[in-house]
């Protein structure tokens, strides 16, 4: 029974399942004692340290880790500080301390910066951000010090399951169809309009106005479609539960344009089930 | 009402999309369309009558959508002592649950609880609509019928998705059959001989048969038959209406908004439609929700638009709840007599 545990495998277990003897081992997070057997109370995988058992929900909130790039949305402004939604347990926090401010990097927070904070992000701003370290309950906190990172715009999010979004080099994919995407690891999407690297960062400086914008560019009827177009076989991957890959977007992509059907048949059962099928078979 | 919060930025994207020609929404979908309504009657056991209702579920996986939970339950009330109304009532109560709306205060939820109870209420409480079967005796007995409906996810349009629900509940309803008793002295007996009788056996009177004066008076209480069914269907089931919620855009509108598209909405239009069979349609409700203005020529067309659209969804709702009727009872018989 309890031969398959070596560090750094992975099982996959359902509720219910005995994973071996209380004797042995102690019971960790999903896991339950009945009759001297330990049973997963979830189904995800089987994690050990030592003697500790635990399993690791497939099926939960995001469990954000430092690093990681995530999408969220303010929902306090507070104290030198915004509560951003990550779609993890607790809110995340956004210290105004590790946002970039208008008039250069390095410039030092006034005290009219803290008066002004909802012209930099008032409730229901979207933004991208990067986990920087955690509070001692466990609470994430976010930085946006990177030209790539603010607030969000010229598009629509999409929510999907966190387990679905895999690490990858970069989280800003740029489709060829006009359409950005950023893939937040805590399952929240963004798909925007395409913006050319050197719009995006700036010339040199440090363009305030244009990061902490709430206006979108013009967007023509082309662009606006192939947003719709993305953000349905989003949804249908995550239907179907299979992690997004930059690849499988463009295959996906290809095979919807190829079928020169509306946007919203997508969203059918049967054509959704076939383009799964095609893009699989593909693979 | 309550909306999920939502950027100025994505605000502004959804109206021009909207605006757009030819019009865009965020899934694809034209202004018009509603998304997938998945429907179950008969979903709670000890109800008199149930039913669970989701829009916009994606189907291969469990998640998504507005999910309502409608069950109705029938009490005895009485006329005369309790808070009974002589032929009965209705009263309709809404349930909010928090993990449809985490951003939500439990006050904030409270009074969303409120209004929505109050537009359900008002709307199918209404005379017009009042099932003439809920009376049991005139004047002493009534049945209360109890419309409880819980909002168990919101993803846009509850409202709509709530008096669906509330319709299906309702269609799916059976009264149980009652018959009156009546407690008569005998002739020349003392008063604590009673004898006990159906009001329909005029042999077993000691009076003449003929003598009907104090029958009706008379009906003390009832008892239930045992039949094979559950009862009969509730009265007036084809007028429980349908309701349309036309989200204004001007110059344009959409029905079934998501929440993020409720949002960018600024008024809200609540038609609600009845479409007796062999009777005109009638408006039963009529609400603006949100801050602008409505000019009364532009009110005209909607209203129009309105009928039409409520029209069509109520064509739906009435195939897939006859559907329900049979997968219930024929199929489920024909399933009990090959075991």
């Amino acid at each position: 029974m309890d031969e398959d545990w070596e560090e750094g495998s992975h099982r996959l277990t359902s509720p219910g399942e005995p994973l071996t003897s209380s004797q042995a081992f102690m019971r960790g997070h999903g896991t339950y004692i009945d009759n001297e057997e330990v049973i997963s109370s979830v189904a995800g995988t089987v994690e050990r340290v030592n003697k500790l058992i635990s399993v690791r929900a497939v099926r939960s909130r995001y469990n954000p880790e430092v690093g990681d790039l995530v999408v969220g949305r303010i929902t306090e402004v507070q104290p030198r500080r915004w509560k951003v939604d990550a779609n993890s347990r607790q809110d995340a926090v956004l210290m105004l301390s590790s946002v970039n401010l208008p008039g250069g990097v390095q410039r030092r927070k006034l005290e009219s910066d803290e008066l002004q904070m909802r012209t930099f992000f008032e409730e229901g701003d979207l933004l991208v951000a990067e986990v920087q370290a955690f509070f001692a309950d466990g609470a994430m906190s976010l930085h946006t010090r990177s030209l790539r990172y603010g607030k969000l715009r010229n598009g629509q999010l999409v929510t999907i399951s966190p387990a679905l979004i895999r690490r990858l080099k970069s989280h800003f994919l740029s489709l060829p169809c006009g359409v950005d995407l950023i893939l937040g690891l805590n399952g929240y999407i963004w798909v925007s309009k395409h913006v050319k690297q050197t719009e995006q960062e700036g010339e040199e400086a440090f363009d305030a106005e244009a990061v902490y914008s709430n206006k979108n560019d013009d967007i023509d009827d082309a662009t606006r479609l192939a947003v719709s177009r993305v953000s349905n076989i989003i949804r249908i991957l995550a239907a179907h539960f299979i992690p997004l890959t930059d690849t499988l977007l463009l295959d996906a992509y290809e095979w919807a344009v190829e079928q020169e059907g509306d946007v919203k048949e997508l969203l059918q059962a049967d054509t959704g089930d076939a383009m799964i099928a095609t893009i699989a078979a593909r693979d | 009402m309550a909306t999920a919060s939502i950027s100025k930025a994505e605000r502004t994207y959804i109206q021009s999309s909207l605006q757009a020609n030819p019009p865009l929404r965020a899934d694809g979908r034209s202004l018009l369309d509603y998304r997938t309504v998945f429907l179950e009657t008969g979903v709670a056991p000890l109800a008199n009558g149930s039913a669970r209702l989701n829009m916009g579920k994606s189907p291969q996986e469990g998640g998504g959508g507005t999910e309502i939970l409608a069950a109705t339950k029938l009490e005895v009330e009485d006329v005369e002592t309790g808070g009974g109304v002589d032929g009965g009532r209705l009263v309709c109560t809404v349930t909010c649950s928090p993990s449809a709306y985490p951003q939500l205060s439990s006050n904030a939820l409270d009074e969303l609880q409120y209004d929505l109870t109050t537009v359900l209420h008002q709307t199918l409480a209404h005379p017009a609509l009042h099932p003439c079967n809920l009376g049991i005796l005139p004047r002493k007995k009534a049945w209360l019928l109890s419309v409880d409906l819980v909002v168990l996810a919101d993803a846009g349009n509850a409202l709509d998705a709530l008096f669906m629900a509330a319709r299906a509940a309702l269609w799916d309803t059976k009264v149980p059959r009652t018959r009156p008793i009546q407690y008569q002295g005998r002739r020349g007996g003392g008063a604590n001989e009673d004898a006990m009788e159906a009001e329909g056996d005029p042999a077993a009177g000691a009076r003449s048969a003929f003598d009907t004066r104090d029958m009706k008076r008379d009906a003390a209480d009832f008892e239930l038959p045992d039949y094979w069914d559950e009862g009969e269907v509730l009265d007036g089931r084809d007028r429980w209406p349908v309701c349309v919620t036309l989200n204004l855009l001007p110059p344009t509108h959409f029905l079934d908004a998501t929440s993020s598209e409720e949002g960018s909405a600024p008024v809200k239009l609540l038609l609600t439609f009845s479409f007796p069979s062999n009777q005109p349609t009638s408006l039963q409700a009529m609400r603006m929700i949100g801050s602008g203005e409505l000019l009364l020529a532009q009110m005209k067309s909607l209203l129009a638009d309105g009928e039409k659209y409520a029209r069509d969804l109520f064509q739906a709702l009435e195939a897939k709840l006859r559907d329900e009727d049979v997968r219930r009872n024929v199929k489920a018989r024909g399933k009990f007599a090959m075991r």
